[in-house]
């Protein structure tokens, strides 16, 4: 392990907050290369990336099943609310509320199923989880249903590739071992900023125009 | 891949439209301005560019209470100034005699409805994250005539990007049923790209992909002719004078009163109207960077020049030489029938004129060949234009007499000189050399009428009949014309007839 590494925990910081903390700048970047040079959106640079760590704290599986009980009891709640016509604030402090129960209901269900694994993940990351959904609700009303349901499994992939970055145990080594790596973040971010060529993405949105450009 | 790659430099992508164009053009003030409609409002007004008349503005409870409804016309919008995607616009069609209104889909609307709606606007149930906004009344576009079967309920729009003063791309953008009658493309609107210097529509996209027909209205949608076109241009470019926009899209509507206003300003013009014109904008951009355009005029005319589709016309101007595709109509005239007309004559002079005032015509497609040095015409064809006496009596005279390349003109000639004195002036004979041999045709000379143009053309006489073309028109009778391979040609009886779609014919 790097000297500097080992200097922190001999402080008595523990490993996995050194690790985490040396590792949301590289799933930083990793966020703006996805949408730099492949094109995948997601909901800013926040939104995937607190995802990505809600997943390592309550693990892929569980964290994606809560997920998808989330985005879909929110998704069905803003329907059934649109027509009461509410404001935007106690609207959303509605689905928040709906959200919620389905959230008891799920871990009552999952005990009750002996899934304890389900029972006994930590509250912080179920929180985190829950009040994303602000951020796909505001985005569903903003650009409409079929845009935010496109982001909504753009961020998603993202996360899930985050996720397994974090727990590869190469990158955890690389990570441990040689912290100054992170300097070279500096220079692909720099690159990414002024990268001004063609996204993948774009080159099959564009693939009927590229193929008639002759010259 | 490799040219894959290559070419894909010329089109302008998400980072690229960012970072070269927007950052660089489009400052932050100005930007601000584009967003909000009232105030972009107030900047085009001044600039003297047409934009729908604004009725008045409520932004306020007190204001509303003390609004005058009886000074509202009798058709008008009412829309929020912040209002995303075209939510919370209402549409009044027009008036009753109790002052209320009716709306598009047919119902009543009072004034209390009105302020209803005016109050949700106020309490920013249509703008984005619910901050409040405040209402205005505009005038409502008036449907154009000739756009109305492409419009599903709403109103189309020209969207046009306008750099350093030149309209660089275009696109018609039709509201469809999925859309809800808005223009917008991201909701399902329907894009058509538009040649920059005519106005006439070229492709058409719905959701980044390529479409023929309208999906409701099931009509094609190329070959559209965008009215008012250069002035539709000028007022784009005097948008982006105005606005301080470096690289902006402007969208201008067509009322059938007013003309072309603009509707909008966009400091992020989406980049889909590349599919839609099947054309890399960045190579536009890059052409005209650094250009001084000294006017709108002058914009205009680069743009027509380097992004213009059809330059033909300009090309027909010059020279003064109409140009050709390779199968164009021609009409065809049937022989003068001498011997007749003169009986007649002596009969009746009235009947006569009624009758042969216009001398027969036929109308065909004919292959214009410029490999081949004469042109000829089918041996049916040519009987069935009055000819029939004529060759027949040709190939009765050259039955028994054997053809070889050894022979000339002169000498077979001579051998059919009485023949030939017997038809005058309009007969001639040809030796064609081929591989194959020679053969020995007749040659009649014609009129036939090409593009609008008529000419004398010698044709010489051969069987066709298994061809596809009964004429083909050779470098002789074409000096009056431009030859262009690639031009498809318009208009043969009635329908537009693609080159490549004959070209199984044409390798008969």
């Amino acid at each position: 392990m790097s000297e500097i590494i080992n200097l922190i925990l001999s402080q008595g910081v523990d490993v996995d907050t050194v690790y985490l903390i040396l590792t949301l700048p590289f799933i930083a970047t990793l966020i703006a290369a996805f949408r730099q040079l492949i094109g995948i959106k997601s909901f800013g640079i926040y939104t995937p990336l607190v995802l990505t760590f809600a997943f390592w704290a309550v693990g892929l599986k569980y964290g994606l099943t809560i997920f998808i009980i989330i985005f879909l009891t929110g998704t069905v709640v803003r329907y059934v609310l649109k027509n009461f016509r509410l404001l935007y604030m106690p609207r959303m402090a509605l689905v928040l509320t709906v959200i919620s129960l389905a959230i008891l209901v799920l871990l009552t269900v999952g005990g009750y199923l002996q899934k304890t694994g389900l029972a006994s993940v930590s509250i912080l990351p179920i929180l985190i989880l829950i009040t994303l959904i602000e951020k796909f609700i505001s985005t569903q009303v903003e650009k409409g249903f079929r845009t935010a349901a496109f982001l909504s499994v753009e961020t998603l992939a993202i996360s899930i590739a985050g996720y397994y970055f974090i727990i590869w145990d190469v990158f955890r080594g690389l990570v441990l071992n040689h912290p100054e790596y992170i300097l070279l973040l500096f220079a692909v971010n720099v690159f990414l900023g002024k990268w001004t060529g063609v996204r993948l993405s774009e080159y099959l949105r564009f693939r009927e125009v590229i193929k008639n450009i002759d010259r | 891949m490799f040219t894959l790659i290559k070419n894909s430099k010329g089109i302008l992508g998400m980072n690229a439209r960012n970072f070269s164009y927007i950052r660089p053009n489009n400052f932050q003030g100005a930007i601000r301005l584009a967003n909000n409609k009232l105030r972009s409002k107030e900047v085009l007004l001044k600039a003297e560019v047409p934009i729908p008349k604004v009725y008045g503005i409520i932004k306020n409870r007190l204001e509303l209470e003390i609004f005058k409804w009886g000074d509202l016309p009798k058709t008008f919008v009412l829309k929020p100034n912040r209002g995303k995607g075209g939510e919370g616009i209402k549409v009044i069609f027009g008036q009753k005699k109790d002052l209320s209104w009716v709306s598009t889909q047919g119902k009543t609307i009072t004034i209390k409805n009105l302020k209803d709606h005016i109050r949700d606007i106020f309490e920013g149930f249509y703008s984005f994250s619910g901050t409040s906004d405040i209402a205005f009344f505009e005038e409502r576009i008036q449907l154009l005539k000739v756009l109305k079967p492409y419009s599903y309920e709403g109103i189309p729009d020209v969207r046009v990007i306008i750099y350093n003063k030149v309209p660089v791309m275009a696109m018609l953008r039709l509201p469809t049923r999925e859309s809800g009658g808005k223009s917008n493309l991201h909701l399902g609107g329907v894009g058509l790209g538009v040649d920059i210097a005519n106005g006439v529509t070229t492709n058409a996209i719905m959701r980044d992909q390529l479409i023929e027909k309208h999906p409701d209205t099931k009509l094609i949608l190329s070959g559209i002719k965008i009215p008012n076109w250069k002035e539709i241009l000028e007022i784009a470019i005097k948008c982006q004078e105005a606005s301080g926009l470096g690289y902006i899209g402007v969208d201008v509507a067509i009322d059938s009163g007013r003309g072309p206003v603009v509707l909008e300003i966009n400091a992020h013009a989406g980049l889909s109207i590349q599919i839609a014109n099947l054309a890399p904008l960045k190579y536009r951009l890059q052409k005209i960077s650094g250009l001084k355009v000294k006017n709108e005029a002058r914009g205009i005319r680069i743009a027509q020049d380097l992004f213009g589709g059809e330059i033909e016309e300009e090309i027909e101007e010059i020279s003064g030489k109409q140009v050709l595709g390779i199968i164009e109509a021609i009409k065809i005239k049937h022989k003068v029938k001498e011997n007749e007309e003169t009986n007649k004559d002596r009969k009746d002079k009235l009947n006569i004129e009624k009758q042969e005032d216009k001398p027969e015509e036929m109308e065909l497609r004919a292959k214009i060949d410029t490999g081949a040095d004469l042109s000829s015409i089918d041996k049916s064809l040519a009987k069935n234009l009055g000819y029939a006496e004529i060759i027949d009596e040709f190939d009765e005279a050259i039955k028994n007499i054997k053809i070889d390349t050894a022979l000339t003109k002169e000498i077979l000639d001579e051998q059919i000189k009485d023949k030939l004195e017997k038809w005058g002036d309009g007969i001639d004979t040809v030796i064609i050399k081929s591989s194959h041999g020679a053969t020995f045709r007749l040659v009649i000379k014609m009129n036939i009428t090409l593009s609008g143009v008529e000419i004398i053309s010698k044709m010489s006489v051969t069987d066709r009949s298994n061809l596809e073309f009964p004429i083909i028109i050779g470098r002789k009778s074409l000096g009056k014309f431009l030859v262009d391979p690639s031009k498809k040609s318009k208009a043969i009886f009635g329908k537009e007839v693609n080159v490549t779609n004959n070209k199984n014919n044409l390798e008969k």
